[in-house]
């Protein structure tokens, strides 16, 4: 019948452009492109002196579940979470909700790790390489529902029984300041 | 000729191998014991089904007896069912035997696992393996990783736990596998009566790189064991060149020391994420036996490990030539 | 005086040759007469937070009401004791660390001068819990304290002018400092924080004269290091031999092992030795630390001039449970089996009250004040605390309902004893936990904890409570319960009451005698410090306490965490969300006195 060979070639199709759009070769060697590229600080201003040109960098890792899932293992071995605790924070601030001292972009997050902030976070810069480093920024925009919820794990596990970062609602980043401090 | 040549030569050269990795190949009780129950299976079955093809030959060539086989005669029957009950009656007694041997190779091997030993925790982690030696003094307690040295005819007791996903310890010419499941520890005991090195793997699929989680096993006589673990009580050799030194410094201010240890007075981490290289130069192979441990090796894998072992949780370090050239230095003298 | 009167009415019975039993005192030389001032966090040697004013009483406290307030200008946790000196009131606000000097001559409530020591802000972020201070403490004319970023100041208590500064730690290395330096003679002594980032743990004499550096002892390594020589003599063997805390580490262990020393010291001048705990050993992971750990977790008796160790007593030896032991050791004298004891009184974090010979460090009593399931108890004749086998945590494994928890039955918040009831007055907590320890690494300047916990109300569902408790019976007069954790000082008078704060912002006045509560004051954010009580120019009493959330316990309002995560804060996301509706973030100070 014409329905049903309509139906079928309509899936194909479907399931065509799934693997086109989704299907991505797993380098595991974490990007060369993101390791070989030098940073030379982050520009957190849209004004630059001279009009120099900036387009800020995009997070390469993002999208992609494994690299959330190294972000997430990393996160742990670098001790982030013995100051950010799961998300909810600690020593240093939350990173699960809306509000973020020095902005939620990808750039903002990957220059905390690299360059340190000034009320206590450490600089990481050249003790952990930059393909990492962008891993942990992914992880840690998953943990506010700002990835998409295609790669972010499903499921959190034991103790933590914090919401696992795929079924997080996104907060919608909100600047929040410097915090408070005489 | 050349067939049959080459469908033979594997098999000879597999004789050919040291140590192959293999159970009847054994090294220690353990092993010895199971083999033995193997053997007695093997020859059992062998029997068993020497004796099955030969009535099944018997059945096929003698002549057919004129039967009707509507109704079978009553003696036909009788037969029959004689035959049919020495054969269950042979089987459960087959059984039996093989019951009674397992179980008393059990209790053999329950035997040799009593008793006080030396403890060696092994953990899994994805793809090598972390050791460590206890010790009734706890500052004799020591971290190292993939080598595992036993002493020769003494029973070790391996506390063996995950640091991430399920892996399982064979040490094939020692003993039998044993699962590691991540929150639990796992206990086996196992004795080398002769000294020599194997090779144990990881028999639990646990990710990429579980084709490549070796374990190296060499035992070694008493006096060398002791030897060995004086040495690696020790901290971490300090540098005798200015190269050396330079190399130190790359490796504590640099990206290595956040995941390696290496213990010293300035010991600038103390990490379970990747080996302890207290001793690295003391151990013959480099990412869990993926390659020998050479300096070409090394600085390859500081390079580019994933090109040594694909998938491999180390990242790939870039360094200025001479800071790369000290670190390698100073990696090498860590006997 | 009516305190006088109670006293005569103790003593007299004694004096007429009566059997009757001598009452728990504080011995004179560490406890002198009330003067109308309150100079050291502590108010004395002894650690007694008691003052033998009355004109506030029972009778009257009801029409006790706020004089003035001075705003701090930080908004978290605010620990410091404001103490008083003749007619000046002095307080330490969290990082910054700024020094107040409040003038107390009327118009009472004017700031005199503030020094600024202009900590590096980077330190905070090496602080486990909050960058606080503890506050300040006076002698000979000169205020002393310490700066988050491991200075000793000593500034001069009339001008405001700086004496000097010495840096003493490694702020990179995960050192802090926070706790209340104590001056005894011509030293004072300070120690450090930071157990959470593995820094060593050391107590370290000043010559108060330019703050070099007289002696330093460290709680972790060799025997030298700990300064330990041949007349260290400890009551039980498992604290005599060579070099142990080394060989009861793993090796090279020590050298990031925690055992610091942010807590109470108390001095006996009779004997001449200084008392004061170690922190829990680090991390908290305690798979990673086979061994004893010593010298962590335990109380040392010092001799103030060489350092040189007398005893010392561990108390959670190879700690399983963050059980950091800084707690204050209240040195009394007291009435034991027949015969008059000179002890110190540890009310502690594991669950027990210590009572300890302080000649010698043997354990007289140990006795529960909360609910535990982690021990079964101490065993008196080796002193060794006794662990429940079944509650030994394994890396990557939940052990759940563990009581008490981490910050313990009762944290740093220090207790006071009633001279006129011989009752000490404790707040405490209720708490039990999840706990799973974890794989951690030591990287220098980051948190070195190993453990993920949840904590929850125990037995019962409140969070805490405040009690008295007999010493010499054993046993609790009464109790309060309160709906969270008591995370304040307390601080008795000889009008018969007994102040403390609670995490709503609460502050109370209840009867030493019976608990009963009598007056409360809103001030507006939780109250974490520690009340005060001094005679004014005027020649009234007055009661201070600093108000405002924060530290450990209160970062989930003063840095707004967030309680979906139940281990944000280290386990208190799982039970102190709430409170952020209850309390915001503030940071002042309160002064109370009656209607003139």
């Amino acid at each position: 019948m014409w329905w049903r060979a309509l139906l079928l070639s309509a899936s194909f199709m479907l399931a065509a452009a799934v693997l086109v759009h989704y299907r991505k070769d797993r380098e595991y060697a974490t990007g060369e492109a993101a390791q070989a590229m030098p940073v030379q600080g982050i520009v957190m201003s849209g004004i630059i002196a001279g009009g120099g040109q900036t387009t800020p960098r995009r997070n390469p890792y993002s999208d992609d579940g494994y690299d959330l899932g190294e972000g997430r293992r990393l996160y742990r071995a670098y001790n982030c979470n013995g100051c950010h605790a799961n998300g909810g924070g600690g020593i240093g601030p939350a990173l699960m909700d809306e509000r973020w001292i020095y902005g939620a972009e990808p750039e903002n997050i990957f220059a905390a790790i690299m360059e340190g902030r000034p009320n206590g976070m450490p600089s990481f810069r050249n003790r952990i390489p930059e393909a990492q480093a962008w891993q942990i920024v992914a992880y840690v925009r998953s943990l506010s529902g700002l990835v998409s919820t295609t790669a972010a794990p499903g499921r959190a596990d034991q103790i933590r029984g914090t919401t696992p970062p795929g079924m997080t609602t996104r907060q919608e980043p909100v600047p929040s300041g410097p915090p408070q401090q005489p | 000729m050349r067939r049959a040549t080459a469908v033979a030569l594997p098999f000879l050269l597999a004789a050919c191998s040291r140590n192959p990795s293999v159970l009847l190949d054994s090294a220690g009780p353990h092993a010895a014991a199971t083999g033995q129950l193997f053997w007695i299976f093997l020859y059992v079955c062998a029997a068993v089904w020497a004796l099955v093809l030969l009535l099944l030959g018997f059945a096929m060539t003698r002549r057919a007896a004129v039967i009707d086989a509507v109704t079978p005669p009553s003696d036909t029957e009788r037969r029959l069912t004689r035959w049919v009950a020495c054969g269950a009656g042979a089987t459960v007694l087959v059984l039996t035997g093989f019951v009674a041997a397992s179980y008393a190779t059990d209790r053999h091997l329950i035997g040799i696992e009593s008793g006080r030993h030396l403890e060696i925790e092994v953990t899994g982690r994805q793809w090598w393996w972390e050791l460590r030696y206890r010790d009734a003094t706890p500052s004799n307690w020591f971290v190292t990783a993939n080598e595992l040295h036993l002493p020769v005819g003494r029973p070790v007791r391996l506390v063996m736990r995950s640091g991430d996903v399920i892996h399982s310890v064979w040490i094939p010419n020692l003993a039998g596998k044993r699962d590691i499941i991540p929150g639990r520890a796992n206990e086996m005991v196992i004795q080398a009566d002769e000294a020599g090195t194997w090779h144990g793997r990881c028999a639990e699929f646990c990710g990429l790189q579980h084709a490549f989680m070796q374990l190296t096993v060499v035992a070694q006589p008493e006096a060398e064991f002791a030897q060995w673990l004086e040495a690696q009580r020790r901290p971490g050799a300090e540098p005798a060149t200015d190269e050396q030194r330079h190399g130190q410094q790359v490796f504590q201010q640099g990206p290595c020391a956040i995941c390696h240890t290496i213990r010293g007075p300035d010991a600038g981490s103390r990490s379970p994420t990747a080996p302890d290289l207290t001793h690295l130069a003391s151990r013959a192979s480099i990412g869990a036996g993926a390659a020998p441990n050479v300096r070409g090796y090394l600085g390859g894998w500081i390079l580019d490990p994933h090109g040594i072992k694909p998938g491999v949780l180390m990242p790939r370090i870039q360094l200025p030539a001479d800071d790369f050239q000290a670190l390698l230095a100073y990696l090498e003298s860590l006997r | 005086m009516a305190s006088f009167a109670r006293r005569a009415l103790w003593t007299l019975p004694l004096a007429s040759g009566l059997a009757r039993a001598e009452p728990t005192a504080a011995p004179p030389t560490a406890s002198p007469e009330e003067d109308g001032q309150w100079t050291m966090p502590a108010k004395d040697y002894a650690n007694t937070r008691f003052s033998g004013l009355d004109e506030i009483n029972r009778d009257n406290v009801r029409n006790l009401q706020p004089v003035f307030t001075v705003a701090s200008g930080t908004m978290v946790g605010q620990e410091s004791a404001p103490i008083v000196v003749g007619d000046t009131l002095y307080f330490v606000t969290p990082y910054p660390n700024i020094l107040f000097a409040v003038d107390l001559n009327a118009p009472a409530g004017r700031v005199k001068w503030r020094y600024n020591p202009s900590p590096a802000s980077s330190a905070q972020g090496a602080a486990c819990c909050e960058a606080v201070n503890r506050g300040p403490t006076y002698a000979d004319g000169v205020i002393y304290y310490n700066t988050i970023d491991t200075h000793t100041v000593a500034v001069d208590a009339r001008t405001g002018e700086l004496r000097w500064k010495v840096k003493l730690g490694e702020y990179s290395r995960g050192e802090t400092m926070t706790m209340a330096p104590l001056v005894v003679r011509d030293k004072v002594f300070v120690g450090n924080s930071g157990a959470e980032f593995g820094a060593r743990g050391w107590i370290t004499a000043l010559n108060t004269r330019d703050g070099s550096i007289a002696w330093r002892a460290y709680s972790t390594g060799p025997d030298s290091d700990v300064r330990i020589d041949g007349s260290f003599n400890p009551f039980y063997p498992q604290y005599r031999g060579r070099d142990l805390g080394v060989t009861q580490w793993p090796a090279d262990a020590w050298r990031t092992g925690g055992g610091t020393v942010w807590g109470w010291i108390s001095y006996d001048p009779d004997q001449d030795l200084i008392f004061y705990g170690t922190s829990n050993p680090s991390p908290w992971n305690h798979e990673m630390r086979p061994g004893d750990n010593h010298w962590t977790n335990g109380i040392f008796a010092r001799n103030p001039d060489t350092g040189m160790a007398r005893w010392f007593y561990q108390f959670s030896p190879h700690d399983l449970w963050d059980h950091s032991a800084v707690n204050e050791n209240i040195v009394l004298d007291i009435d034991w089996e027949g015969a008059r004891r000179k002890v110190v009184i540890r009310p502690e974090r594991n669950g027990y009250i210590y009572v300890i010979d302080r000649t010698s460090g043997e354990v007289l009593a140990a006795d529960p004040f909360v609910y535990i399931n982690a021990t079964s108890g101490v065993d008196l004749r080796t002193g060794r605390l006794q662990e429940v086998p079944e509650m030994t945590p394994t890396t990557g494994s939940v052990m759940r309902n563990v009581c008490p928890n981490a910050p313990g039955a009762k944290d740093w918040s220090p207790s006071a004893f009633g001279k006129d009831t011989g009752l000490l007055y404790i707040p405490h907590n209720n708490l039990c936990m999840d706990w799973e320890p974890t794989d951690t690494s030591y990287i220098a300047g980051t948190p070195y904890i190993g453990v993920e916990p949840r904590f929850f109300p125990g037995p019962g569902g409140n969070g805490g409570g405040f009690f008295a408790w007999d010493p010499v019976a054993r046993r609790k007069v009464w109790e309060r319960t309160e709906r969270w954790p008591v995370w304040s000082g307390a601080a008795a008078t000889a009008g018969g009451l007994v102040f403390y704060g609670d995490l709503e912002g609460w502050f109370k006045a209840v009867d030493s005698r019976t608990g009963e509560e009598l007056w409360r004051f809103q001030t507006g954010s939780g109250i974490i410090g520690q009340p005060t009580t001094w005679r004014g120019p005027d020649g009234r009493q007055h009661v201070a306490i600093m108000s405002g959330i924060g530290g450990w316990i209160g970062s989930m309002v003063s840095h707004q965490l967030d309680p979906r995560d139940p281990t944000a804060a280290k386990g208190w996301g799982n039970m102190m969300g709430a409170l952020r509706d209850i309390t915001q973030p503030g940071g002042t100070l309160h002064v109370f006195a009656l209607p003139r």
